[in-house]
C-alpha cells in the first residue's frame, strides 16, 4: 500500500514535467500576447507524430528528434504569427474573440492535416524500455529521461525570458506592447519569436510525451485543455504558478487514472478545469502574474 | 417598414421552397435538405449566446448531445412519440442550462469559451457510461419513416425558432443583451438586468441546440456518444454564424445554408480535406470579414438593422412634462453618506466621508487627481463594496443592492471615461435605460423621445455614438442616466472635453432636473464648469473631506489652494 502510494507520487511529480513543458509554450504566449492559442494542443500531436515518422524511417530516438519536432513547429508558429494573428490587430475590442476563433479553425486545421498525415489510430513510440528501481519503486526509464529534458527545456526558457537581453524583449513586450514599442522594441517581431518560441515548445513536448503515452491526432484538443488548465490554475502568464500547477496535476492525473481509470481521470481535469475558473480566477497563487 | 416586409417575404418564399423540396423531392433530397436544416437551427442557436450575448462558446454540442440522448431515453425508457420527445428535450436542456448558465457565465471570453467545451467533454463522457443508450456503443433508436417528414417537420422547428430569435431581437430582452455584450459595466448602469439576459439568453440558446439533437437522433435513428458530440457539429455551427454574420437575425440563416451546402458538396468529393477546408474558411473569415455576409452588405449600406422602437415620436407628440416636483431643499437628504471608506490593498482610496445631498440641489465634488472622487462615486452606485461605513437612501442603507436595482431606484451615473454601446444608436443607447424603469413601450419610446429632445440629439437618433463628437457623447451618457428618472444623478466629470456650447446645454438639462427635484452631485476637475448651478461644493484630498460650503468661499480656502497647488503657492 505505501509503496503503491510512493510510486504513484514519484510518478505524479515526474509526470509534472511533461506537463510544464506542454503549458509552458501557451503560457509564454498568453503573456506576451493575451492569446490563447486553441490549436496548442494540436501542435503538441503534430510534434508527437512528426517525431513518431522520423523514428520510423530513421530510427531517431526521441530524445534526438525532439528539437527537429520543435524546430519545424517552430517556423510554423512563426508563420502562424505573421499571417494570421498580426492581421486581427492585437488591442482592439473585437480582438480577443477573433483570435479564439481563428484558432478554433486553425485547430481544426492542423488537427486534420495530421490525420491525412497519419491517420486515426493511437500511436506510440517505443523508447527505454526499462525502469528503475528504487527499493521496491519501480520507474520507466523513459519518463524519467522525458521528463528531465521537459524540465530542461523549461528551465533553459526562463533563464532566456530572465536573463538575456532578448528575452527581456519579450517580456517588455508582455507587459506593455506601447511601452515596448515607445523603447524601439520591434515588437511585431518579437511576438513572432514569442508565439513560435511556445509552438515549438508545443512540438518538442509532443515529441517527448508519444514516448510516454499514446495518442491520435483527435487528442489535440484533450491537451489544449489539458495546458490550459495548468496555466490557468497556476494563474495565466506566471511561471512559478505553472510549475507548481504542473506538478499537482500530474499527481491528480496518476492517482485518479490508477484508482478510477482514464475516463474518470480525463473529466476530472475538465472538472478541476472548470472549478478553477469559476472559483480563483486568479490562479493558487493569487496574484496576476507577469512572464 | 417597406424592409421588414421584405425580410419576412424572402424568409417566406425560402420556407416555401424548402417545404416542397421536402415534401415532393426525393428522399436524397429531402435527406440533404434535413443535414442544412437541422444545422440552421443548431447556428441559430449558437448565435443566440455567442452573438447577441458576446459569450462565445466552444461546447455548443454539450447541448445538442444532451437533447439527443434525452430524446432517445424518452423515446425508449418512456415510450412516447417523436414529438413529446422533442419537447422533452428542449425543455430539458432549458432546465439544465439555468443551473449551469448561473456557474458558466461568471466565466467571460476565452475562459467562458473554453470552459463551455470541457462541459462538452464532460456530458459525452457522462453520456457514454449510460446503459439505456448502450454506453460508448450506442444504440439504435426508434425513428422516423420518411425522411421527407423529418424534412418538413426541422424546417417547421427551424423557421419557429428563427421566428423567436427575431422577435427577441425586437424586444427588451434584444436591448439589453446588446448593452450586456458591448459592456456589461455600463449596462447596469443603465439598470439592466445583466444576470437575467445572459442566464435566458443561454437557456433559449441550449433548447434550440437542443430540440436540434433530438432532430438528429430521430433523423438517423441511431445514437452514439462520439458522434451525438462530434466537434466537426461544433466547426459548422460556428462558421455558419461567423459566414452569415454574427450578432444577426438573418446571418445564421444565410450563412447556414450556404456552408452546408458547401460542406455536403466537400463531403462528396473531398471527405478527407472537408474539415481542414472549412477550418481554413473558419480562419480566413475570423481574420479578415469578422462581420460576415450581413457585415459586409451593412457596411456598404445596402442593408441596415432597423432601430428598435423607433423611431421617435413626432415633437408634438411627446408634450414636455412639466409636473414638476416641488423644491424641497431645505428637506431630509436624499443620499447621506457616512464615514464611508474603501481600501484597495494598502490604498486607502476613500477615509471616513459624510455627505448629504438633498433633493432640487447639486453638490459639487472636486479635489485634485486621485483624490477619491470616482472610487466614492463607485461606493455610493454599489459598484464597489466600502470597507467602512454606509451609504443611505432615503434612510435606508443600499448595502447588497445590485447595481442595476440601485439605478432603477433612483441612483444614476455617468462615468469618468465614457462608456457607450459600441452597436447600439443613440436612440437605443437612451432607450434601454428608459425601458428598464417605464412600465410599458409607449412609456419608454416616449421618454427616450423627450430625453433626445432636451440634450439636444434628437436629429442624430439613428446614428451610431461614435460618429458623435467627443462632447457629444459625454452628453449622450448624461441623457441616459436621465433617463432612468434618477432621485440621485452622479455625474463623474461629465463636462470634460466639452466646447462651451455644449456645457450650456448640460447645464438646462440639468437645471430641469434640479427643478423637478433630482439631486445631483457632480464631480469636477474645473469647478467654474458647475459652479453656478452648485449650491455646494465638498473637497476631497487624499481620500478626506478637506473642506464644504458654497463654491466662492471654499475656492479661496487656504487649505483647498494648497492641495491644489502646493503648500509654498500664495495667493
Amino acid at each position: 500500500m505505501l509503496t503503491t502510494v510512493a510510486t504513484l507520487v514519484i510518478l505524479g511529480l515526474i509526470w509534472g514535467g511533461v506537463y510544464l513543458l506542454m503549458a509552458e509554450g501557451l503560457n509564454l504566449i498568453y503573456g506576451v500576447m493575451k492569446v490563447v492559442n486553441l490549436a496548442h494542443g494540436d501542435f503538441i500531436v503534430f510534434g508527437g507524430l512528426l517525431a513518431l515518422t522520423l523514428f520510423e524511417t530513421f530510427g531517431v530516438s526521441p530524445a534526438v528528434s525532439f528539437p527537429i519536432a520543435g524546430l519545424l513547429i517552430f517556423a510554423f508558429g512563426a508563420l502562424v504569427q505573421f499571417g494570421v494573428i498580426e492581421r486581427i490587430g492585437l488591442g482592439r475590442p473585437d480582438a480577443e474573440l477573433r483570435t479564439l476563433l481563428a484558432t478554433f479553425g486553425l485547430s481544426y486545421v492542423v488537427a486534420n492535416t495530421s490525420f491525412l498525415l497519419w491517420g486515426s489510430q493511437f500511436q506510440s513510440i517505443p523508447f527505454l524500455q526499462g525502469s528503475i528501481q528504487l527499493g521496491t519503486i519501480a520507474i520507466p526509464e523513459a519518463l524519467l529521461m522525458c521528463s528531465a529534458i521537459a524540465f530542461a527545456i523549461a528551465i533553459v526558457v526562463h533563464i532566456w525570458l530572465t536573463h538575456t537581453m532578448l528575452g527581456k524583449s519579450v517580456r517588455a513586450v508582455a507587459q506593455s506592447g506601447l511601452g515596448a514599442a515607445s523603447c524601439g522594441l520591434d515588437i511585431v517581431w518579437l511576438r513572432i519569436l514569442a508565439f513560435a518560441l511556445g509552438s515549438a515548445m508545443a512540438g518538442s513536448a509532443g515529441a517527448l510525451l508519444i514516448a510516454l503515452i499514446p495518442f491520435q491526432t483527435a487528442s489535440g484538443s484533450e491537451l489544449t485543455v489539458q495546458a490550459f488548465t495548468l496555466i490557468a490554475l497556476g494563474g495565466l502568464g506566471n511561471y512559478g504558478g505553472a510549475f507548481l500547477a504542473a506538478e499537482l496535476l500530474g499527481l491528480v492525473e496518476v492517482f485518479t487514472q490508477y484508482l478510477y481509470g482514464s475516463n474518470a481521470a480525463s473529466a476530472l481535469i475538465y472538472l478541476v478545469f472548470i472549478g478553477v475558473l469559476v472559483c480563483r480566477p486568479q490562479g493558487l497563487l493569487g496574484r496576476v502574474g507577469r512572464v | 417598414m417597406k424592409q421588414r416586409y421584405g425580410e419576412g417575404l424572402v424568409f417566406a418564399a425560402v420556407l416555401l421552397v424548402g417545404l416542397a423540396i421536402a415534401g415532393f423531392g426525393t428522399g436524397y433530397q429531402a435527406q440533404t435538405l434535413f443535414q442544412m436544416v437541422m444545422m440552421v437551427l443548431l447556428a441559430v442557436g449558437w448565435n443566440v449566446i455567442s452573438g447577441f450575448t458576446g459569450y462565445v462558446s466552444f461546447g455548443q454540442v454539450a447541448f445538442f448531445g444532451f437533447g439527443a440522448f434525452a430524446a432517445a431515453v424518452a423515446i425508449l425508457n418512456l415510450d412516447v412519440p417523436w414529438y413529446v420527445a422533442m419537447g422533452i428535450a428542449g425543455a430539458a436542456a432549458a432546465l439544465v442550462a439555468l443551473p449551469l448558465g448561473l456557474i458558466m457565465l461568471r466565466l467571460s471570453g476565452i475562459f467562458f469559451a473554453l470552459g463551455m467545451f470541457g462541459l462538452a467533454r464532460i456530458f459525452q463522457l457522462t453520456a457514454s457510461s449510460i446503459d439505456i443508450t448502450g454506453g460508448p456503443m450506442g444504440t439504435t433508436v426508434p425513428g422516423a419513416e420518411s425522411p421527407n417528414l423529418t424534412a418538413i417537420v426541422a424546417i417547421g422547428i427551424t423557421a419557429v425558432a428563427v421566428a423567436i430569435t427575431y422577435a427577441v431581437s425586437r424586444s427588451r430582452l434584444g436591448l439589453t443583451l446588446m448593452a450586456t455584450r458591448d459592456d456589461p459595466v455600463a449596462a447596469q448602469a443603465a439598470g439592466v438586468d445583466i444576470w437575467k439576459a445572459k442566464v435566458i439568453a443561454f437557456c433559449i440558446s441550449a433548447a434550440f441546440a437542443a430540440v436540434a439533437g433530438a432532430l438528429y437522433v430521430w433523423n438517423v435513428g441511431y445514437l452514439d456518444p462520439s458522434s451525438a458530440f462530434a466537434g466537426t457539429i461544433e466547426l459548422q455551427s460556428v462558421l455558419m454564424v461567423l459566414a452569415g454574420g454574427i450578432g444577426t437575425v438573418w446571418g445564421p440563416v444565410i450563412g447556414g445554408v450556404l456552408v452546408s451546402l458547401l460542406s455536403t458538396f466537400l463531403w462528396a468529393s473531398f471527405p478527407m480535406e472537408q474539415q481542414i477546408v472549412l477550418g481554413v474558411l473558419t480562419m480566413a473569415i475570423a481574420v479578415f470579414a469578422p462581420t460576415g455576409l450581413m457585415g459586409a452588405l451593412r457596411q456598404r449600406g445596402w442593408i441596415r438593422r432597423a432601430p428598435i422602437w423607433g423611431p421617435p415620436l413626432a415633437a408634438s407628440a411627446s408634450p414636455v412634462t412639466t409636473t414638476a416636483v416641488p423644491r424641497d431643499a431645505g428637506g431630509a437628504p436624499v443620499l447621506t453618506c457616512r464615514k464611508l471608506s474603501v481600501r484597495f490593498g494598502g490604498v486607502k482610496a476613500v477615509t471616513e466621508v459624510d455627505l448629504d445631498v438633498r433633493a432640487g440641489e447639486m453638490l459639487a465634488i472636486i479635489g485634485p487627481n486621485g483624490a477619491g472622487k470616482s472610487s466614492l462615486f463607485n461606493l455610493m452606485s454599489n459598484f464597489h463594496r466600502p470597507t467602512g461605513g454606509q451609504v443611505l437612501l432615503d434612510g435606508q442603507p443600499i448595502l447588497g443592492i445590485a447595481p442595476f436595482r440601485l439605478a432603477r431606484c433612483g441612483i444614476a451615473r455617468t462615468f469618468q471615461t465614457s462608456r457607450l454601446f459600441r452597436s447600439m444608436s443613440v436612440w437605443e443607447t437612451v432607450l434601454v435605460a428608459a425601458a428598464s424603469v417605464a412600465p410599458d413601450r409607449h412609456e419608454a419610446v416616449r421618454a427616450t423621445t423627450e430625453i433626445l429632445d432636451r440634450i439636444g440629439l434628437l436629429d442624430r437618433w439613428d446614428d451610431p455614438p461614435d460618429l458623435l463628437p467627443p462632447g457629444r457623447q459625454r452628453l449622450l451618457e448624461i441623457g441616459r442616466a436621465l433617463a432612468l428618472k434618477p432621485r440621485v444623478l452622479l455625474l463623474d466629470e461629465a463636462m470634460a472635453g466639452m466646447t462651451l456650447q455644449e456645457i450650456e446645454r448640460v447645464h438646462d438639462a440639468l437645471r430641469a432636473a434640479i427643478a423637478r427635484g433630482t439631486a445631483v452631485v457632480a464631480i469636477e476637475h474645473v469647478l467654474p464648469a458647475i459652479a453656478p448651478l452648485a449650491a455646494r461644493v465638498q473637497v476631497l484630498d487624499f481620500g478626506r473631506t478637506i473642506a464644504e460650503g458654497i463654491p466662492r468661499e471654499v475656492l479661496r480656502d487656504p487649505i483647498v489652494v494648497e492641495a491644489y497647488m502646493g503648500a509654498e503657492y500664495d495667493a
